[in-house]
Order: structure tokens, then C-alpha cells, then sequence
């Protein structure tokens, strides 16, 4: 077989994050797929094990834009440690912030994907528009993107009335956007051109491959950690698990656009179903021996966070799993060309950009092997996006 | 909540395994912890796989644990995470690989084996994953002896 090889990253595959991919190609094709990941490696399960579950609460939230997600997931971890039980509000304070989480990743990935694309309009608008939800959590936590709200058995700040006033008015005001987006996705000839067909994961191969989240629901596949294993207060907040069965770009730009929807409605339920309580309860410092297993439906996936206890202040090991290594060998096979389905290099930033990646953050380069001639070249991820634009322009 | 599922599941694997299931554990609903034996551990994972369908791999977890280095994998199934534990010595980290029976296992493996070296047997391709092309040879960080040194200042003052 002959092909040629062309190197991708380490910095700026997709979403101006770092991650390294060699691709095989032959002409057009890609034929095969390498990646290498760990440009961002920070050792954070290593210093987790040096640091108090307080002090941990912090480092989590660092490890990507996801915030929320891997806060709740961590503290949840230590409570089912500790055996500690949260009071309801704050358990539905939390629903709030990872729904606004959700919904702020969601509107990033709409108007990055959009990007991608060539599409650099509905870019703008989602952005502009990403920046209510913004504010509304400035407004709750104090910050527009480490939000630091989640303690160790609740909440550290309230939700007050004149700020429930304040997040139902926004909420109208996303809903109206996301029903204009809807119909944007739905009817422009642009985004289908470069998202039907691309990046195909059957459903077989999304479970084979353990894939999570979006990706998981754009290939039909009805799961969703909300539902499936219910945290906090999703036991009883009614959504919809989202699913199309696309199984391309384009059902995952359809899913994030529908989830939007859902996010939009648990946020009033829950505004609307707060229980008067105290946000938290006292502190408790040392976990027993024991282990822990927490999962939480992050914006991008399931996340998953492990806690070996062992009678101390911290941790024996804590280990992270975040959605983009699980849905990793998903991308590899999106990224192949198989049977009757081709990839060509003007699709890579379409398919890298539709999973979403979050491999937390920076920019250069993408290597080409061209298997039949030996040959090697290298091109910036800008040069890849251009080259990819400028080919499916003049294919009309 | 009635955990019928779980223990339902674990008379089962005892029934199948016997002794080779060393330890269980429900600490709560929907969690199930089983440590197993490395001789049965591929066919308890096929078990689950194929007769149980519980095909999810949430994750796979390696841990120091002094004498030994311990194996988990996180798996969701039948409404529960289920956790297969198998313990292997320090000296002679190697287990075999399920990469063959869960196909999204190869870079969980790849990862553990980068940061805890431990040899996964049959897969296919153990190169490094997040570790940097510097970094020494057999040096794994998530051991427990390994120690972070602080970074050296720019300049002595």
C-alpha cells in the first residue's frame, strides 16, 4: 500500500488546542491515522495527591474549560467517600451551573464549528450571544469561566431571587437565539455541504469503541449519564436524552443545537423547584478508607472521576478520565477511510473540529506522508483550513 | 433503591469464577467493586462483554499500591459501574491486554502503561501517549516513589 504522510499539531488540530495526528494519505485519502496526545499533560492526578480535597476542588476546576463538570464530579466523588449527603438546594444549584456550563460550551462549539467550516458569520453571532450566558454566571459565581462555586458537601454562594429574575430573562432571550439557530443549521446549504456524509461513526462502532456524550447520541445511541445514572438533582428534573441518527457533522451540529433547548428548560425547572434550604453543610476534612466512583455528563461527554481514600486529608490516587480521551479512538475511526466511505484532508478540520476536542490549550502544525512517494510535508492547522475552504468552494 | 441488579450479578461471577473472585464490595447503589485474580481476569471481562453486554469502558484506572500495582477498569452496564480490579506484582508489571475483546481500551492501556509501566500483553501498540520523547526510561510518575522535584530557580540569587 502507498501512501503519504502528513503530520497534524502538536499545536492547533481543532480549537486552537494541542494534540499531534499523522496522516496516511494516498492522494485525497487518508488511509490511516496516528495520534499522540499529551502536549498538555500537567500531571494533574500526581499533584491531586498532594493537595487536601479542599484544596483539590481548586485544581479540578482548572483542568479545562468544562469547569463545572469536573468540580461537581469531584466533589461528588468525595461526598459518596465521606458519605455525605448534600441538602437538596444545593444539589439543584449545581444542576443550574453545569446546565449554564453545558449551555456556554455548546454555544462555543455551534460558533467554532461553524468556523471550521468557512462559516465564520454564525461564529460572530453565536459569541456574542455565548456572552449572556457569561454574564449570567458572573453574575451567580463572580466569574465568567472558573466558576470555584462547588464545595465539599454543597455550594459556596446562593441563587437569590433578583438573580432568578435576571437568569429567566436571559434564558428567554438564549431560546429565541437558539430557535433562529435551528433554523439556520436546518436550512443552510454550507453547513450540509461540508457536515452530511463527513465523519462517519455507526452506531456498532460508537459502542465498540466506548464512545460518550454528543458523539454517542449523533449516532443514535440513547445515553446519557443525566439518565442513566442520575447525580445530583437530575433524579427528578424530566429532559430528553437527544439522539439523531446521522451519524455524521451534521447530527452532532443537530444534537448540541437540541440540547441547547434542554438545557434552557432544566434551568427553569430548577428556578422554578428550588427547595428553601441551607446551600451546604459543615466540612468534612478526612475521607475514610475506602474508594470512590463519580460520573457526571460533562458538556462533551461522560466524565468520570476515581478516589482511592486511605483514613488521610488527601487522597491516595485520584484519577481523571475527560471525554475527549474516551471519544478518541472514535475520531481515529472517523478519521479512516473504510469500505465504501472515504475521508479526504479537505474533512479533517469538519471531523476534528465535530467532536469537539478539548484537549486544554495553544497552535501549529499538520504532517502529510504520502505513502506511495515516501514524501512528507507539513502544513499549519490555518493553511489546512484554507486549503480545505478554498477546495470546497470551488466544488460548489 | 433495591440493589437485586448488583448482587444478582456478583452470585453469578462467583458462580463462574469461585475463588477467583477475591473480593466484592457495594459500598453504594448503582456501584459494584470486583477484584479478581490475573489468571480469570480476561475471562471475566469477556463474560461482561459478550454474555452480559456491558460494553461501555468508562476508563481504566492503574494504582500503586506498593508490593503490587493494581489494574482497574470502570465499565457501565445493566444500570451500574462495575469496577474489575486485578492486582499485578512490581517487580514484573504484566497483564494481558482487552483490547481484543473492548476495542476502546488501547489508549486507557497505552496511558497506564506510559505512567505506571505496566506491560499489557497483545497490544498493539504500547508507544508512548502523554509522557514527553525525553522523558528517562522506566520512570513512571504515578508511582508512588516517584517524587516531583521543584522546579530549579532560573538563576541562583
Amino acid at each position: 500500500m502507498s501512501s503519504f504522510i502528513i503530520p497534524i499539531g502538536p499545536q492547533h488540530p481543532a480549537l486552537k488546542e494541542p494534540e499531534h495526528f499523522t496522516f496516511f494519505v494516498d492522494g485525497e485519502y487518508v488511509t490511516d491515522v496516528k495520534v499522540r496526545i499529551g502536549y498538555m499533560h500537567r500531571g494533574i492526578e500526581k499533584a491531586m495527591e498532594d493537595r487536601t480535597y479542599n484544596q483539590g476542588i481548586y485544581l479540578a476546576s482548572r483542568i479545562c474549560i468544562c469547569t463545572e463538570a469536573h468540580t461537581t464530579c469531584f466533589v461528588q466523588n468525595v461526598e459518596y467517600a465521606m458519605d455525605l449527603k448534600p441538602p437538596r438546594r444545593a444539589e439543584f444549584i449545581r444542576v443550574i451551573l453545569c446546565e449554564l456550563n453545558r449551555l456556554q460550551s455548546h454555544m462555543l462549539w455551534i460558533g467554532a464549528g461553524g468556523h471550521e467550516i468557512g462559516f465564520d458569520t454564525l461564529f460572530m453571532y453565536l459569541w456574542r450571544d455565548r456572552e449572556r450566558v457569561l454574564d449570567i454566571l458572573e453574575l451567580i459565581t463572580g466569574n465568567r469561566i472558573t466558576y470555584a462555586m462547588m464545595a465539599v458537601g454543597g455550594v459556596r454562594r446562593d441563587i437569590t431571587s433578583d438573580m432568578i429574575a435576571k437568569i429567566q430573562k436571559a434564558m428567554d432571550i438564549v431560546e429565541e437565539r437558539a430557535k433562529y439557530y435551528k433554523k439556520v443549521v436546518l436550512s443552510e446549504q454550507s453547513i450540509m455541504a461540508r457536515t452530511i456524509g463527513i465523519g462517519t461513526l455507526t452506531p456498532r462502532e460508537a459502542l465498540e469503541l466506548c464512545s460518550v456524550g454528543p458523539i454517542l447520541r449523533a449516532s443514535g445511541i440513547k445515553s446519557d449519564v443525566r439518565a442513566d445514572d442520575p447525580y445530583a438533582a437530575y433524579d427528578e428534573t424530566p429532559f430528553n436524552v437527544i439522539t439523531y441518527d446521522g451519524c455524521d457533522v451534521y447530527s452532532r451540529f443537530l444534537v448540541r443545537v437540541d440540547e441547547m433547548f434542554e438545557s434552557i428548560n432544566i434551568i427553569r425547572y430548577c428556578l422554578d423547584h428550588m427547595p428553601q434550604d441551607p446551600i451546604r453543610i459543615k466540612l468534612v476534612k478526612v475521607a475514610p478508607e475506602g474508594e470512590a466512583v463519580s460520573r457526571v455528563e460533562a458538556p462533551r461527554g461522560e466524565l468520570i472521576h476515581y478516589l482511592m481514600g486511605k483514613g488521610d486529608v488527601k487522597p491516595y490516587r485520584y484519577k481523571i478520565r475527560a471525554p475527549t480521551l474516551g471519544i478518541l479512538p472514535s475520531l481515529v475511526r472517523m478519521l479512516t477511510s473504510r469500505e465504501n466511505y472515504v475521508v479526504k484532508i479537505g474533512d479533517i478540520p469538519a471531523i476534528v473540529g465535530g467532536i469537539d476536542p478539548c484537549f486544554c490549550c495553544t497552535d501549529r502544525a499538520v504532517k502529510f506522508i504520502d505513502v506511495s512517494k515516501g514524501k512528507t510535508w507539513s502544513c499549519s492547522y490555518d493553511e489546512l483550513n484554507k486549503y480545505a475552504n478554498r477546495r470546497y468552494r470551488k466544488v460548489g | 433503591m433495591s440493589s437485586s441488579q448488583e448482587e444478582s450479578l456478583v452470585e453469578n461471577l462467583k458462580a463462574l469464577f469461585k475463588d477467583n473472585v477475591l473480593e466484592t464490595k457495594l459500598p453504594m447503589s448503582r456501584r459494584l467493586f470486583v477484584a479478581v485474580s490475573p489468571d480469570v481476569y480476561e475471562d471475566v471481562i469477556k463474560f461482561l462483554v459478550k454474555e452480559k453486554q456491558v460494553t461501555h469502558l468508562s476508563t481504566m484506572t492503574g494504582m500503586d499500591l506498593g508490593e503490587k500495582i493494581e489494574v482497574l477498569s470502570h465499565f457501565f452496564g445493566l444500570g451500574m459501574e462495575i469496577t474489575i480490579r486485578v492486582a499485578v506484582p512490581k517487580e514484573k508489571p504484566e497483564i494481558k491486554s482487552i483490547v481484543s475483546i473492548v476495542p476502546g481500551a488501547v489508549f486507557y492501556e497505552r496511558e497506564i502503561h506510559d505512567l505506571l509501566g505496566v506491560t499489557f500483553i497483545g497490544h498493539p501498540d504500547l508507544a508512548r501517549l502523554v509522557l514527553s520523547e525525553d522523558w528517562p526510561e522506566g520512570e513512571y510518575p504515578l508511582r508512588r516513589d516517584y517524587k516531583v522535584q521543584p522546579p530549579k530557580p532560573l538563576r541562583e540569587v
